[in-house]
């Protein structure tokens, strides 16, 4: 059975990019347009890898992340944060949140799958 | 809304300085450039086949420009989809950088992607090797405009001269100067240096493993 993925990103182009990609890649793959959303699909299915932007509108993807991890559903699905932040204090929140990886972009899909492929094969 | 600026990517060498002719403090913003604000100021760049983008949030009174262009595409990684917004290749993702940064500036400052709408500017075939880049870059801009849903309500783009732009954010107003050909290098020169810094990163480094966190 192919593996789930939720993508979050508030970018239109961005979800659609990845989705193509993704799904090339044999992946199963849902979409939210921001971290409140995103969090609500958790709450209600497992994923195998949840991939995630950080700057998003009415909840952000570090705020997303920490909910995630306080619940049970999804408390072992692997987290790759994808975004425009560099400094190294976001990243710390990123792993203090309980992110596996962070990709600043700009970055290619390629990339992406490349860290699925590790995570979660 | 009375966020001070925040975050800002500009010629950081060059301190803001007072434009008489517009009466604010001018912002110049040189390739890969973003600004966003709230406060009554100029936001200039000097375009040759770049692109910038004026954002402006209809409701908290607040716009931005970037300064950008998409990298040369190499014959083999040209997509077979005609989207250049969908090609997964060297392409299109400096471009989708360059936007969203500067719709996150806007956000930070209260801002919301539905009251967003957009000005296009530049790409023109400044030098006889940039008429592919000057209209991939146009191309690109209005793609991406369309599929976020941002309405284009301006734009002066194409073209035989470079470009001087001056946005005033808090009116949402800009004022085209077309600059002579002849005489310009300094341009050229830019665009040509940020076009080399963009072919030349091909590495994994924007990847971040972070252990320990089982």
């Amino acid at each position: 059975m192919a593996k789930k993925i939720l993508f979050v990103d508030d970018s239109a182009s961005m979800r659609q990019v990845l989705q193509l990609s993704m799904k090339g890649a044999g992946y199963e793959v849902e979409t939210a347009t921001d971290g409140k959303l995103g969090l609500e699909m958790t709450l209600k299915q497992r994923y195998d890898a949840i991939v995630s932007d950080v700057n998003m509108p009415n909840m952000n993807g570090i705020e997303m992340l920490k909910n995630i991890k306080a619940g049970t559903l999804n408390k072992f699905t692997p987290v790759v944060m994808l975004t425009t932040e560099s400094g190294d204090d976001m990243k710390q929140q990123g792993k203090a949140a309980g992110a596996k990886v962070w990709i600043v972009k700009p970055f290619k899909p390629e990339q992406l799958l490349m860290v699925l492929k590790k995570l979660i094969g | 809304m009375n966020t001070e600026l925040i975050n800002a990517n500009y010629e950081k060498d060059a301190k803001p300085y007072w434009d008489h002719r517009f009466q604010r403090r001018a912002i110049k913003l040189l390739p890969g450039d973003f600004y966003a604000t709230n406060q009554d100021e100029v936001i200039v760049t000097v375009l040759g086949s770049c692109i910038s983008v004026c954002l402006f949030d209809t409701v908290i009174k607040a716009g931005g420009m970037n300064h950008f262009m998409l990298p040369k595409s190499k014959a083999a990684s040209e997509s077979s989809t005609s989207s250049l917004v969908m090609q997964d290749s060297q392409i299109a993702r400096y471009g989708n950088v360059a936007m969203e940064l500067l719709i996150n500036e806007l956000i930070k400052l209260g801002g919301s992607r539905m009251n967003m709408v957009a000005k296009i500017f530049g790409g023109g075939q400044v030098t006889s090797s940039s008429i592919d880049v000057g209209m991939k870059n146009i191309e690109f801009a209005r793609e991406y405009l369309k599929l976020e849903d941002m309405p284009v309500i301006k734009s002066d783009v194409g073209g035989l001269n470079p470009r001087k732009i001056y946005y005033i954010p808090l009116l949402n107003e800009v004022y085209v100067k077309l600059i002579q050909r002849i005489n310009n290098n300094t341009i050229f020169s830019r665009e040509r240096d940020y076009e080399l810094q963009l072919e030349s990163k091909t590495t994994d480094d924007n990847i971040f493993f972070l252990e320990g966190n089982d």
